[in-house]
């Protein structure tokens, strides 16, 4: 159906798409396999009409595509889902669905656009109402007025930019079966993804790029999960962890019946009471959005809870914002290391500096010591195998792994006793996803206490001791790792089954 | 001059990226250049002779050493002010507010100085600059504690009370602080002990610009080298990442509105006690603005701001030779100054809009 052939794009000498083949037969669902800047997004904004390629044809349905626009693609068949939907939240599904598509005519017509939604929703087991407003909708069901558009329009290949990163377990199983279920009508589908599990699960082929090209192309049913993760990063990172069972120690971080009230009143946290022991990783696990950030916000300092407190080695730190937590040996990895845990344009050694640059030895008097600096980013360079040409060079042009390698160095270079990791492995690809995973296994090692926070089951099982699971703000499970049932698990995820935790009894928190 | 305030915001995003020297003043030359080129095709258009005028500019401006002095003197405020800007807009914080800030430093120098004409030399213009910079500080952390306390965009607050400030100053003249019988809204003249020291014995040439030079040096230093240059920087490049490393957002907008404030006061009370000797209505007319573009000019870098304050300076002084010269009316100085601004504008508007790799 398509085929995309040679197809070579370069900004500068920086080749983001080299001699790429692509081929989609119909029916068929195809992984795109790769990391960040590996050309990914590069070649499916080619096929999208958005960047125009140096060199390389593309035949959609026997038709050659050339200096296409983005609606003709849509026109040729080619429906695109974007990480980050593309709705109008203050607007119904119908209207939503209406945007931008004259096959109305001339005039608008949402009832009988309604009834298209409603029959295509009821097709493919969508179970949308298409008079619901988008801002009221989940997010899963936000994607699938993304499909529904793009199957209205007569998409018959539809490209998924990483659809399951926002998604519930139960939300991923439904979006898995639609796709499903698309493939049987003899679409196809191109699935961008990182999570080699769904690629494995869904996909009848994978192709996976690296530096901008190919690196390796095959059908699902004869490769494994190791040796895909050898093609993404081209070499091994499948060794098994090194995870050294021992006996948790005393306390270092409490956290007592926490809650946070947003801007306008809205309760996003409630009751949150947890503790986290030295050499010990309790990982926290949820769907995006369900009161993580917040507590981690109120964890690091960054935001005041409206109620509780946060204790670090038994010294109550709730109100003395980062300043008090980094005194008290609390590091924190952000989620958001673009705009949060990293200033972009700012070079290495200051972005290393970041949050120390107030106290000796960074600052000698009213000054920064520019020396000091630069002594510190060398050595957090080689500790930690940052690759970079030196100090001065600025943040935004490593890559992301490298870019997380300046946060982790930050936080843990300065051997922290507690540590809240929010989704430290996000956007990264296996070999930087192991090296993150080893840090912090290597700080548990040496006694600090972990807080991570992902939305990624398998990695949480993989680091933690414990697993919490955050619901609508409140924590409504907390286990020890051997006690997991991930059925049970998904669903406490989905809102659907509540295990208070009876933490007093089982894990001693006390109220302090 | 006016300037589209839109796109402040955006140019000081680019502006922060930019640190080197080479970098940082391609883009201002090459303004200038064009801005150049195209009034003088104007001054053609015009049916005169663009190298004479241009000839008679750099004559008026700096013909001799008397012409260089008026051009130092014109510059200096613009220098002191501009520093303060570049600094705030370094942290993101848009303060317009300049020409406020002046006119409540000239009107608390001015006070200072006809309350005490019996104290020494040294020490009046001392005292009286110190309140210019204060009181320029207070109308700034005004509108920084509005910003920060109501909400209010510091763009609209900075601007507005610059109405207020000169209005201040307009009833203080009208008042209490105005010359018995002149006629016209000014002070009475100041003690001679208030007046700045001359640099240069028999030219206008006052010690104001020696001020605006160890500014600017203490503005590189203060913005590249201290923890508060540091918190300034990070906050403008991004408010998320200031939170995540503890650095106080309200404390820094109030510190560095009310240091920019202080420097805005501190070029009003250079300008009465340097220039004018007496406080005039309306003497800090357009040079809040001014400020603003020359801050732009010198790429947000307090070193460079000395040349583009420069640039100003001499520009306005030359524009009255020219027009005496070859019947160019001044004017079209202002037509200089907002080319070179519209070509700087276009051009980071260029430079932002090239493909990433």
């Amino acid at each position: 159906m398509l085929r995309m052939q040679g197809i070579s794009k370069s900004y500068g000498a920086v080749h983001a798409n080299r001699a790429i083949d692509l081929d989609v037969a119909a029916g068929r669902i195809v992984g795109l396999l790769g990391e960040n800047g590996s050309g990914k997004t590069t070649l499916m904004n080619i096929l999208f009409g958005m960047v125009v390629p140096d060199a390389g044809t593309i035949t959609f349905k026997g038709l050659g595509l050339a200096g296409h626009s983005p609606r003709e693609a849509i026109a040729a068949g080619i429906g695109m889902i974007h990480q980050h939907f593309m709705l109008v939240p203050a607007m119904t599904v119908t209207e939503n669905v209406m945007l931008g598509w004259e096959a109305t005519g001339r005039w608008l017509r949402p009832a009988a656009v309604a009834a298209r939604v409603r029959s295509a929703s009821s097709a493919y087991g969508l179970g949308l109402d298409p008079d619901a407003r988008i801002e009221m909708l989940p997010l899963g069901a936000q994607q699938r007025v993304e499909i529904v558009k793009a199957v209205l329009r007569g998409a018959e290949l539809l490209v998924l930019d990483e659809p399951t990163s926002s998604l519930s377990p139960p939300e991923i199983a439904g979006l898995l079966g639609v796709l499903r279920r698309l493939r049987e009508e003899g679409r196809s589908v191109i699935f961008i993804s990182h999570k080699l599990g769904e690629v494995l699960e869904i996909c009848d082929e994978v192709v996976v790029l690296r530096d901008g090209e190919v690196a390796g192309r095959a059908a699902v049913a004869g490769i494994g999960r190791r040796e895909l993760a050898h093609m993404m990063v081209g070499r091994d990172v499948g060794a098994p962890i090194d995870r050294v069972a021992h006996v948790a120690g005393a306390e270092r971080l409490v956290v007592a019946d926490l809650a946070v009230r947003d801007a306008a009143g809205i309760e996003r946290l409630s009751g949150v009471s947890f503790s986290v022991r030295a050499g010990e990783v309790l990982a926290l696990v949820g769907v995006d959005g369900n009161g993580q950030a917040e507590l981690a916000g109120v964890i690091a300092g960054v935001d005041l809870p409206t109620h509780g407190s946060v204790f670090v080695d038994g010294a109550d730190v709730t109100a003395g914002g980062v300043t008090a937590r980094r005194a008290a040996g609390l590091a924190h990895v952000p989620a958001d290391r673009g705009t949060t845990g990293l200033v972009a344009e700012m070079t290495i050694a200051e972005n290393l500096a970041l949050r120390a640059f107030d106290d000796p030895p960074l600052r000698r008097g009213p000054w920064l010591d520019a020396d000091a600096m630069d002594k510190l980013a060398r050595e957090r360079i080689a500790e930690f195998a940052i690759r970079t040409s030196g100090p001065e060079t600025a943040a935004r042009t490593l890559s992301g792994g490298n870019q997380q390698k300046i946060v982790l160095a930050r936080e843990l270079g300065g051997r922290p006793t507690v540590l809240v990791a929010e989704q430290p492995t996000r956007g990264l690809d296996p070999g930087a996803t192991r090296f993150v995973i080893d840090q912090v296994l290597a700080l548990r090692a040496a006694g600090g206490a972990i807080l991570y926070i992902s939305t990624e089951l398998e990695e949480a099982l993989l680091v933690a001791d414990r697993i919490g699971v955050m619901y609508k703000g409140r924590l409504v499970g907390l286990m020890p790792r051997e006690d997991v049932d991930l059925s049970r698990l998904g669903l406490m995820m989905a809102g659907a089954l509540e295990e208070h935790p009876d933490a007093a009894a089982l894990y001693g928190v006390r109220a302090p | 001059m006016r300037l589209a305030l839109g796109r402040f915001d955006a140019l000081a995003e680019r502006a922060v990226v930019g640190r080197s020297f080479y970098r940082a003043i391609a883009w201002p030359l090459l303004a200038v250049v064009l801005a150049l080129g195209l009034t003088a095709l104007l001054i053609l258009f015009a049916g005169k002779n663009p190298l004479l005028a241009y000839a008679a500019l750099v004559r008026g401006a700096v013909g001799s050493w008397d012409r260089v002095g008026v051009g130092l003197n014109k510059a200096t405020p613009y220098v002191l002010t501009g520093v303060g800007v570049a600094l705030c807009f370094r942290a993101r914080v848009i303060n317009i507010g300049g020409e406020g800030q002046i006119a409540l430093g000239g009107l608390a120098a001015t006070w200072i100085a006809l309350m005490f004409p019996q104290a020494p030399p040294v020490v009046l213009p001392l005292l009286a600059l110190m309140a210019g910079a204060l009181a320029g500080a207070g109308w700034a952390a005004l509108a920084a504690g509005i910003r920060l306390r109501r909400g209010v965009h510091e763009v609209l607050v900075t601007l507005l009370l610059n109405f207020v400030g000169v209005l201040i100053v307009s009833e203080a003249l009208q008042g209490t602080l105005g010359e018995p019988g002149s006629g016209f809204p000014q002070s009475p003249l100041l003690p001679g002990a208030a007046w700045l020291p001359h640099l240069l014995p028999g030219s206008d040439l006052h010690v104001g610009i020696l001020i605006a030079v160890m500014v600017v040096v203490a503005g590189h230093a203060l913005l590249w080298r201290t923890p508060f240059g540091f918190r300034l920087r990070v906050l403008g490049a991004s408010v998320p990442a200031a939170a995540y490393a503890g650095i106080s957002e309200p404390r820094t907008v109030l510190s560095v509105m009310s240091l920019a404030g202080a420097l805005a006061g501190l070029a009003g009370g250079v300008e009465v006690l340097g220039v004018h000797y007496r406080l005039i209505d309306g003497f800090s007319h357009g040079f809040g603005f001014n400020a603003v573009a020359i801050a732009l000019l010198g790429a947000l870098n307090p070193i460079a701001v000395l040349p583009a304050g420069l640039f100003f300076g001499f520009l306005e002084t030359g524009a009255l030779a020219m027009q005496r010269a070859v019947g160019v009316p001044t004017p079209l100085v202002s037509v200089i100054q907002g080319l070179t601004m519209i070509f700087i504008l276009s051009a980071m508007g260029l430079s932002a809009r090239r493909p990433k790799a």
